[in-house]
């Protein structure tokens, strides 16, 4: 769960949730909705099959969907998430009956099997989708598994650790979380208020594994360095622009939270001195943590062939090069032949000569048994701030 | 003026009054009457269960963080009152009084305050209050040291975005009370031999009363639920109600919470404006003794 501000659904063709930021004008926008709207329900209207997809930015691009539309005669309308857990309640509380597919964070698919609305996967026939992924995506995939049985596939990945601008920090000094709780870096940390992305790093550094069951001495020693993170904070963001803009301009030292989702696109932009970095373990405990985005699909009673063909589609190598680097974020994805098309520059945007190093150090961003605790203790350390 | 009562049995009546209550019911007390329901539902698994249940009640009860954010929530909308109408009565009654000339451009560019969108508005104050913004490059010109204000990702500027986004409404509602003033009151209080200071606190300000509290009431409602000034302009790091309920329904996924929290928002809202209603509405002691 993470990532943004607005909350805005769309058909295809509607305004990327950038350029809603951008231009939330009022008039304008309700223009163009309507005309996406009126065009959408034309297309609607013409084609043989349809499809409802629910996604994050960048899955929505035109250049991703219109070519599958024409080549299956198919309309694909799209419900925008800003919020994969308002997504995955949404979900739950009955849309899962009017949606064929859901690109989200990956604890959000793989809890669509115990929810009870996953359309599970037979791996067999996802079987050259799997060859084509770097062996650690390959089946079967723990992190996407419910009872042995797939809920979706990886569709881009990175990692979470400190985001530095070396202009102003080496990156040896944050070769650990010690300096978000240094006096000398007070009001210059900025974490980015992504639901629990924020919390996982500084549970690590307690040495609170928090994808364990915690006890309450454990979730004791999170709200205590919660606490302490709260006293160097200058921001909790939200917004992906403003945390990028105080980066830059050396007024946030260092973005926690965020890793490389928050940084690669500024690294496409030329700022190539940001850097998304995995600390060092402590005391063994790997400090680094690895989110990923999945695709799964939906058992909304249809069985709908076509959704399985898009999920195909969705992880092939030209359109996963595609998502990979999108408007507002650029991003890793676990096909593996998807590498051979990215020119140096693109590689270099998304760090992937550093991607297996931040993977060895990391924790895989899983389904957190005690997520609500310590959701509740970042409110009231909040509140009590 | 003759009050006519009008009578539930007169059909003209009911056929006017009907529509508007039509619509209140669906669209106010309907959804309230879900969302006070939903405060006695629990969840599972990020799904709704339809079971009658105090556990929401008592945890909004017994976490005095919940409180805090809500006293803050109340005392953040109270200094807007506050500031806002400082700011709007002189700009209204100089509107009314002195620049007539430029009245209707004036009034035009109070509509496009409206107009424009709060997103749009809050985001450009950060240009403005950033370390590195337009404030203080000017500043740092007038001769001050370099990033003098420190504004932005604090609740001053909270409070600044949230003022400069509600400051239209009450220069609205003040600005339409005193061109309704009869200005031959202030002209009979001249003759009587009061003097500006005396007229403005003793006819103008009491006549314009009306629209000092309409649009003290439309800041404080739309003050509490502030939800972009505190996020964007405050930082994050005093969050107050409505950011507080957006985590409980969105983040926590936790809905029966966040409807509790909106019951509770909308009960302090309600209350407080009843106790202003009840101070205001009061009947004046006219200092006569019964005949």
């Amino acid at each position: 769960m993470k990532k943004g501000t607005a909350d805005t659904s769309s058909n295809i063709g509607a305004m990327k949730r950038r350029s809603v930021l951008k231009g939330m004008g009022g008039l304008g926008l309700g223009l163009a909705a309507a005309g996406s709207g009126f065009l959408a329900s034309r297309r609607d209207a013409a084609a043989a099959e349809s499809l409802n997809y629910m996604c994050w930015e960048g899955y929505n691009a035109p250049s991703i969907l219109e070519p599958f539309q024409k080549s299956k005669d198919a309309s694909i309308s799209i419900d925008l998430i800003t919020d994969s857990a308002g997504g995955f309640a949404k979900l739950a509380a009955g849309a899962s009956r009017d949606f064929d597919l859901v690109s989200s964070d990956s604890p959000w698919i793989q809890r669509m099997g115990p929810a009870g609305f996953c359309r599970y996967i037979d791996e067999a026939d996802f079987a050259d989708q799997f060859a084509e992924f770097y062996p650690q995506f390959r089946a079967p995939f723990a992190p996407l598994a419910f009872e042995g049985k797939a809920t979706g596939l990886p569709t881009r990945w990175g990692w979470v650790g400190p985001t530095v601008n070396t202009k102003f920090d080496k990156l040896e000094t944050w070769s650990s979380y010690a300096p978000v709780f240094d006096s000398a870096y007070k009001d210059k940390i900025c974490l980015l208020d992504w639901g629990d992305w924020p919390i996982m790093p500084l549970a690590l550094y307690a040495g609170i594994n928090p994808y364990e069951e915690l006890d309450d001495a454990a979730l004791e020693e999170v709200r205590k360095v919660l606490r302490a993170a709260f006293k160097n904070t200058r921001a909790i963001v939200a917004d992906l622009a403003v945390a990028q803009k105080g980066l830059i301009d050396g007024s946030f030292r260092a973005l926690i939270g965020g890793g490389t989702y928050a940084t690669s696109a500024l690294r496409m932009k030329g700022h190539d001195y940001i850097q998304s970095i995995v600390p060092e373990p402590k005391n063994g405990l790997k400090q680094g943590i690895i989110w990923m985005e999945a695709t799964g699909l939906i058992d909304n009673g249809k069985n709908s062939q076509i959704a399985a063909d898009f999920l195909k589609y969705i992880v092939s190598p030209d359109v996963a090069k595609q998502l990979a680097i999108t408007e507002a974020t650029c991003n890793l994805v676990p096909n593996s032949k998807a590498e051979a098309l990215f020119s140096e520059e693109e590689k270099k945007a998304l760090q992937m000569d550093y991607m297996w190093t931040a993977w060895d150090n990391s924790q895989f961003h899983t389904v957190a048994p005690n997520i609500d605790d310590m959701l509740a203790i970042w409110q009231e350390e909040l509140a009590a701030r | 003026m003759r009050i006519e009562r009008k009578s539930w049995n007169d059909p003209v009546f009911v056929a006017t009054v009907a529509p508007l209550a039509l619509v209140m019911v669906a669209f106010f007390l309907v959804p309230l009457l879900m969302t006070a329901v939903l405060t006695f539902q629990t969840t599972q698994y990020y799904r709704l269960v339809w079971t009658w249940d105090l556990k929401i009640w008592t945890e909004v009860f017994s976490k005095p963080h919940y409180w805090t954010i809500m006293m803050r929530t109340v005392a953040m909308a109270l200094i807007c009152v506050v500031l806002t109408v400082l700011i709007a009565f002189p700009a209204a009654y100089a509107l009314a009084t002195r620049l007539k000339t430029f009245k209707t451009q004036i009034q035009i560019l109070i509509i496009f305050a409206f107009l424009t969108d709060a997103v749009l508005k809050t985001f450009g104050w950060i240009l403005i209050l950033d370390k590195n913004g337009v404030a203080n490059w000017l500043l740092m010109h007038l001769g001050f040291p370099p990033e003098m204000l420190n504004l932005l990702f604090t609740p001053t500027g909270t409070m600044i975005g949230m003022v400069y986004n509600l400051v239209a409404y009450p220069m609205f509602t003040i600005y339409l009370s005193l061109v309704r003033i009869d200005r031959d009151l202030m002209l009979a209080a001249y003759d009587a031999g009061a003097s500006r200071i005396r007229t403005f606190f003793e006819v103008t300000l009491p006549l314009s009363r009306p629209g000092l509290y309409s649009g003290a009431v439309l800041v404080f409602v739309l003050s509490l639920g502030a939800f972009l000034e505190p996020k964007v302009l405050g930082g994050g790091t005093s969050p107050l109600a409505s950011e507080l309920i957006r985590q409980s329904f969105e983040t926590r996924v936790n809905w029966p919470l966040g409807a509790a929290l909106t019951m509770v928002l909308i009960t302090i809202g309600a209350l407080m404006l009843a106790a202003c209603a009840a101070f205001v509405l009061r009947r004046p002691s006219t200092g006569r003794r019964p005949a």
